[in-house]
């Protein structure tokens, strides 16, 4: 068929209903590059979508957006170790403790596994804990960082029985010699030290501080940067806050 | 109202592009954005074409999560991320009406229609405005049978044979609608292109 013939089919085809054997044609000429055709498609997909146009407006509900937020959750796996991402790393650890224990001491690397294996364990236990705090319905969040040039950008979720957890993205790993302190700043007082934590080298980080929070009588949480040791009170800007 | 001057000012919005970028590094606030950007939209398009909450719900899902998968398909350089995850959309909520309905689902065409790099260059036309406004008029001076055929086209998913039987009409018939309601929107189009 000539481009001629084909040119009936080009919004058809943009909507997916053209049948062969134009269909067929169609594609197979499109495939070969013919420029005419190729532009003719698009403008006719510009055209059609042109079409949404007649669409009377629905709003979805507030629902919608939680839900599809929460369902790529598994990039978050890089922060909420999941068992079997454990039992992978295990197993890793196994391994090189079979091959490098050919060479060491077997003893200390035995320790040295059990150590890991140990830490992998607390880090899914700190996880999960972090999860069901984030499935409680009495959890209130809060997000901070939005429309900042260069922010940690992220979230707080206060759970007065459970604590608080900070999830934070853009937060580049502490200098040497330097940790994050985050803290619980009660309305009209002073900011309460409330744990330290490191970021990883993707700027992620997450820090749960255990233990009962009175969430009406809090007005923010805030996290400064400050010397290895931590500080009773705030020495720095903080660079993050969350107004609850 | 209608739902376009959200689809322009979305469009237009500086931060598609930069928007298309963090979907590709895979930031979930990114996605945050882009449903804050496009959802009204997607779940209006996909409720008119399956007219029922819950499906809807399920398919702008899907819309935006085959769009979070799909991201590095698509060059933020040079396209606008609407008309593609419109197209994305209304192919999810056709393919769901074909599924119901018992119709044949020909599911790997829709899929080539919302390949991302179809949508390469897009926005440029797609913004006109004086564009937009001369389509949507020639689309309101067609009959109402070739009106008929393009919303059957467009908001079912239909072919002409499928619609020739929906509506009791002989194919040559139906295919004649289709051609004069597809030449006069294209004519309009070529009108406000060279314009
Ligand atoms: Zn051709």
């Amino acid at each position: 068929m000539s481009c001629d013939e084909l040119r009936d089919g080009y919004e058809l085809y943009a909507l997916g209903v053209l049948e062969d054997p134009e269909r067929s044609e169609l594609r197979e000429h499109l495939g070969r590059g013919c420029e005419v055709c190729v532009a003719g498609v698009k403008r006719a997909r510009e055209a059609m979508a042109v079409l949404a146009e007649t669409v009377p407006p629905v709003a979805p509900p507030p629902r919608l957006r939680r839900r599809i937020l929460a369902s790529v959750g598994v990039e978050r796996s890089r922060w909420w170790v999941t068992p079997m991402w454990v039992g992978i790393s295990l197993s890793c650890l196994v391994a090189a403790f079979y091959y490098a224990g050919r060479e060491h001491s077997l003893g200390i690397q035995m320790a040295r596994v059990q150590t890991q294996s140990r830490q992998l364990l607390e880090e899914a236990a700190r996880l999960n804990e972090a999860l069901a705090l984030l499935n409680q319905p009495e959890t209130k969040q809060v997000t901070f960082g939005e429309g900042a040039p260069k922010p940690p950008r992220g979230r707080v979720f206060v759970n007065p029985r459970q604590g608080v957890l900070l999830l934070a993205s853009n937060l580049p790993p502490a200098p040497p010699g330097k940790i994050y302190e985050m803290w619980i700043i009660p309305k009209g007082g002073n900011p309460v030290p409330a744990g330290l934590f490191q970021s990883d080298a993707e700027g992620a980080a997450m820090h749960l501080r255990r233990g009962p929070v009175d969430v009406a009588a809090t007005g923010a949480v805030a996290v400064t940067l400050e010397a290895e040791g931590g500080a009773p009170q705030p020495t720095s800007t903080p660079l993050i806050v969350a107004a609850l | 109202m209608t739902l376009l001057p959200l689809l322009l000012a979305a469009g237009l919005s500086e931060g598609d592009r930069e928007l298309a970028e963090r979907l590709q590094r895979r930031e979930p606030e990114a996605l945050a954005e882009l449903y804050d950007r496009y959802g009204r939209l997607a779940y209006a398009l996909i409720y008119r074409i399956v007219r029922d909450t819950g499906a809807a719900e399920d398919l702008v899902q899907e819309t935006f999560l085959r769009v979070w998968n799909r991201a590095q398909g698509f060059d933020a350089g040079k396209g606008s991320l609407g008309p593609w995850l419109l197209a994305v959309a209304r192919n999810r909520a056709i393919d769901y009406l074909r599924s119901t309905s018992g119709r044949l689902r020909n599911a790997l065409e829709l899929e080539e229609t919302e390949h991302p790099s179809h949508f390469l260059d897009l926005e440029k036309q797609i913004l006109n405005s004086d564009m937009v406004r001369r389509v949507k008029g020639a689309f309101a001076r067609l009959s109402e049978n070739q009106r008929a055929v393009i919303e059957l086209a467009y908001f079912e998913g239909l072919s002409q044979t499928e619609m020739s039987e929906r509506m009791g009409q002989p194919l040559g018939t139906v295919k004649t609608w289709v051609r004069t309601a597809l030449q006069i929107l294209r004519d309009e189009l070529g009108a406000a292109v060279s314009a």
